[in-house]
């Protein structure tokens, strides 16, 4: 978690000193979903996520130099700068791919359950996404379908109460999103993002549920997204949090309270991870900038898989 | 049709200002959209309502459909469908329900809207955000579509468009956005195909749309310092397209170099080109040159979103190529 | 059969000659197959079986209401008014068609009387019916619009997003959909996770914490109340409903699909022709809501057995009229081809 956060605020001061471009979507303060889910996935289980992707991706193993690279444009990015912030994607660890258009990564995880299943095993696949994509279409399509077909896939929502711009209460009736789910046979539940035990032992009951073929679920998670919609966004259309209400809801902060209470965690223990995470963070944007600006050819020459045609 | 105040004022606001007056002129004017109105402080929350102007969940079949109806119904809906890519998501119903209506009911039904959405937008958002899509649209019978260039035409063509019968895309470029020019203050309305000429030339005519016209004009002014002189179309609209204009200039110059933005094999410029070679030939003293953007998505870093993209540079080293293959008369 | 709800007698007379109008005229859409080859073109879909589901709805609302349909949508303009002359001659292709032989079977419209067209594409007439109920709110008058669809319709992404809107927006509009088991010709519970859990598909309503109310598709009375309280709902503000109307489509999805040279005809149910289900059919047709409303009504004392026939007649001299209307009007002139294109 500390390693997400560390990202995401270096990714946030690399923006604003010009050195990431593009749009870009932080999940500062959402890092507790990332962690709780994405530790419990082996490679072979699909992940797929939205716009606010850079947490999922380093939870779920990809390198962070490459994800940085990736992130500032360089060769050495796990896209070869092709795709950015919004479309990042590590094969080897299971990260399938982010997509920039809400919804659209629905569909494409059931692609992954069906694909899954019919190796047999007992992988799954993962979609993270927002509340905002509860309204497309394609989350209702979606839903039917691997409800009836029994796919082996966990629909994660990430509940932050905005989708892009206004609250929910604008976009729906519905409060919970696992209320819309309400009309299907499914395991629902909404649980506190904030809290990642609470994450990690809901997820995982949902897991060994679905790895063990009793067909698909939803979790919801209700987190705080920290920042704007996108780096740079005015917000004015919300309520800043209070420091002290923050205190309260950070996931990083509560876990270590949780763990001195537990015993688990010493006293120096997270400053120490908050340390190894920044300077790991420092460390791999030095390799970044290190990894050239990709050949100019290198963008026509992927437009069609199996070379130039 | 124009009044004759103007002031310099941004592309975006020129666009606000234009579905302003409309709605202010036409109470069945409404306006909705994922990012319309979701403030008590939104400018056509307070001037126009709640009712009129609204804020919708990210369902762009929905919205999309729902303008449809409400055209079909007597209103002049305006969509924000925010990125030119949205409208993907809603395919059918942007190229294969409101714009037939009218014909295939025999004309009994008009379904006058307008889907607003920017695109083009080269600036780090990578593959999916940032594509110059209009040529998959601009021959859709019953759909028109408007590519406005200054905010003066912004502004003209927004307002055209919301009082224009049938559905109308009208797609602003992302990029232009803050840029400022003159803009008329009161009702300004722009005449859809009908092209304008920026500059006047006599040896080669360039045709460009959207962002791409500052960069012709610019290609222009330097090769106006090599003896050369460029003539600078807009078409302003591509459904309607106005080819005579082109054609016009074209016999006059003999030479033609396109630009767009858009993928070479859905652009703008194919298109023209087609036209050109069918019907202006024998105006013809060199092939037509294309500087468009390469067959590609964009990619993210931008040394490789540059390498894809028209600019100034391409647009001269295209012009000295037809002025060099010039061929005796 | 459901009570009548104090419906006047002659009124439920009307509903039933509606009901047998609609059928006279889609066994002459059918016969024009045989009788008269070539002269419809392209797909043509059927509404026998779904008489008392479509007169039932309609009867529930008033001048300056609006419907919208898909493309099987031959019933509702008759239940509105329309003239089924020009309604036939558009099927025929023909200049004094409905839409001057522009739309075609699929692509019915009569703004006039509040039909203001359909789609073609599955599930995309319903966020356009929430358009213009969204028009209808804004106008203030208390008019509310119908938006009929089919089962395999509630799959489309367009009804969950429109269906969410309403709700949130409160809107006057009903969504009727008219289950009728199979989706073209797939079976409903192949496709539906509800159908496939043995529960009604109203269920979906849940979703947007709306009614979601079932009824017999196959008693006009039931449908009527159904939809005249979901239509009072809408009109006094409180937002839209869905209601499942359970109906059995008696014809095939379709006439047949074939390239051009080749004849096209009606086939076989799919029930049959696809999964054996003769007596499924069989049972459906025994139930046939046009013979049981008139039951019905003449068990009430609303109908005598005369007066039955006299309808019946009465609809066969309209629909050979149609027919005939429809065979003698010229086909547009070629060049027509290139007006409305823009309005």
């Amino acid at each position: 978690m500390w390693r997400i956060r560390a990202m995401e605020e270096r990714v946030g001061q690399l923006k604003r000193a010009g050195e990431v471009h593009g749009l870009i979507h932080l999940s500062v303060g959402q890092e507790g979903v990332a962690a709780a889910v994405c530790g419990q996935l082996r490679d072979d289980d699909a992940v797929y996520s939205g716009h606010r992707a850079h947490g999922h991706t380093l939870a779920k193993g990809a390198p962070l130099p490459a994800l940085l690279a990736e992130l500032m444009g360089r060769v050495g990015g796990l896209c070869k700068g092709l795709g950015g912030s919004m479309h990042l994607v590590d094969v080897e660890h299971g990260m399938l791919g982010a997509t920039g258009v809400v919804g659209g990564n629905i569909p494409m995880a059931l692609g992954s359950a069906l694909a899954a299943r019919m190796r047999g095993g007992d992988a799954v696949a993962v979609v993270f996404f927002g509340d905002g994509a509860v309204q497309a279409g394609q989350f209702n399509e979606s839903i039917n379908i691997a409800t009836l077909w029994k796919l082996p896939v966990v629909f994660v929502c990430e509940n932050n109460g905005f989708a892009e711009f206004s609250p929910r209460s604008a976009h729906t009736n519905v409060e919970r999103v696992s209320d819309v789910v309400a009309p299907y046979d499914l395991p629902r539940e909404t649980v506190d993002g904030n809290e990642f035990a609470a994450v990690r032992s809901v997820f995982g009951r949902m897991l060994a549920g679905v790895r063990a073929g009793e067909g698909p679920a939803l979790l919801e998670c209700l987190t705080h997204r920290l920042r704007g919609h996108y780096e740079g966004d005015p917000d004015r259309y919300r309520e800043a949090v209070s420091k002290a209400e923050w205190q309260e809801k950070d996931p990083i902060l509560r876990l270590q309270r949780q763990g001195a209470a537990d015993g688990w965690l010493a006293d120096g223990d997270p400053a120490e991870f908050e340390a190894a995470a920044r300077t790991e963070v420092d460390e791999a944007v030095e390799a970044a900038r290190r990894s050239p600006f990709p050949d100019e050819a290198l963008a026509a020459s992927l437009v069609r898989a199996g070379g130039k045609s | 049709m124009t009044n004759e105040t103007t002031r310099e004022i941004p592309y975006i606001a020129a666009i606000n200002e234009a579905i302003h007056q409309e709605m202010a002129r036409d109470e069945d004017v409404v306006f909705f959209g994922q990012s319309v109105g979701n403030n008590p402080e939104d400018p056509f929350v307070k001037a126009f309502g709640d009712g009129r102007v609204r804020v919708t969940p990210i369902s762009e079949t929905a919205e999309i459909g729902m303008a449809a109806g409400a055209a079909l119904a007597g209103k002049r809906p305006v969509v924000d469908c925010t990125m030119a890519e949205f409208l993907l998501v809603a395919m059918d119903q942007v190229v294969n329900e409101a714009n037939r209506f009218h014909y295939m009911s025999g004309g009994q039904v008009k379904a006058p809207l307008v889907l607003k959405a920017g695109y083009g937008f080269t600036a780090g958002w990578a593959g999916q955000h940032t594509g110059s899509i209009y040529g998959m649209f601009m021959g859709i019978p019953g759909l028109k579509v408007a590519l406005p260039s200054t905010p003066a035409d912004a502004k003209g063509l927004m307002a055209t468009a919301i009082r224009d019968d049938n559905p109308v895309l009208f797609l602003h470029h992302y990029l232009l956005t803050l840029e400022k020019g003159p803009v008329p203050e009161g009702e300004h309305l722009v005449p859809f195909g009908q092209a304008v000429v920026r500059r006047e030339g006599a040896d080669v005519t360039l045709v460009a749309t959207g962002w791409t016209v500052g960069h012709a004009l610019g290609a222009a002014e330097q090769l106006a310092a090599e003896g050369v002189s460029a003539e600078v179309i807009d078409p302003r609209t591509i459904a309607p397209l106005d080819t005579a204009t082109v054609l016009t200039s074209v016999a006059k110059t003999g030479r033609l170099v396109l630009v767009d933005q858009a993928t070479r094999h859905s652009s703008v410029s194919a298109v023209i080109a087609a036209e050109v070679a069918e019907h202006g030939f024998s105006s013809l003293r060199a092939p037509i040159v294309q500087v468009t953007a390469l067959d590609a998505s964009i990619p993210y870093s931008k040394p490789m979103e540059d390498f894809i993209l028209p600019d100034t540079g391409k647009i001269v080293a295209a012009v000295r190529q037809v002025l060099g293959a010039g061929v005796v008369a | 059969m459901s009570g009548a709800n104090g419906i006047p007698a002659e009124r439920l007379v009307e509903l039933y000659s509606q009901m047998v109008r609609i059928r006279e005229f889609e066994e002459r859409v059918k016969r024009t197959f045989a009788e008269h080859p070539g002269v419809i073109r392209g797909h043509t879909h059927l509404a026998d079986g779904a008489e008392a589901s479509i007169v039932g709805s309609v009867g529930a609302i008033r001048d300056g209401d609006q419907v919208f349909a898909t493309y099987r949508c031959h019933g509702y303009p008759i239940a509105l008014g329309s003239d089924t002359a020009a309604m036939m001659a558009e099927i025929y292709g023909r200049a004094g068609g409905i839409c001057k032989g522009y739309g075609g079977s699929m692509h019915l419209a009569d703004p006039a009387r509040g039909f203001l067209g359909t789609s073609g594409i599955v599930g995309q007439n319903i966020p356009q019916g929430t358009g213009a109920a969204y028009a209808a709110q804004l106008r203030g008058r208390g008019e509310v619009v119908l938006t009929f669809f089919g089962d395999g319709a509630s799959k489309q992404g367009a009804f969950h997003e429109s269906l969410n809107i309403a709700a949130v927006w409160k809107l006057p509009v009903v969504f009727i959909m008219e289950n009728n088991s199979f989706s073209a010709t797939v079976r409903t519970e192949q496709e539906d996770a509800n159908a496939a859990a043995g529960e009604p598909l109203s269920m979906k309503a849940k979703a947007y914490s709306i009614p979601g109310v079932t009824v017999d598709g196959s008693d006009p009375l039931a449908v009527h109340e159904a939809v005249a309280t979901a239509v009072d709902r809408a009109r006094a503000g409180e937002g839209p409903t869905l209601i499942e109307s359970l109906v059995y489509r008696l014809s095939a999805h379709g006439n047949s699909i074939a390239p051009p040279g080749v004849p096209l005809h009606y086939p076989e149910h799919e029930a049959i022709s696809k999964y054996g289900a003769v007596e499924e059919y069989e049972a459906a047709k025994r139930g046939d809501p046009i013979p049981r409303f008139r039951a019905h009504l003449v068990e009430t004392g609303a109908l005598t057995a005369e007066r039955a026939a006299e309808i019946a007649q009465a609809a066969q001299a309209e629909m050979q009229h149609a027919v005939d209307f429809g065979l003698e009007s010229p086909f547009p002139e070629p060049h027509e081809a290139l007006t409305y294109v823009y309005a």
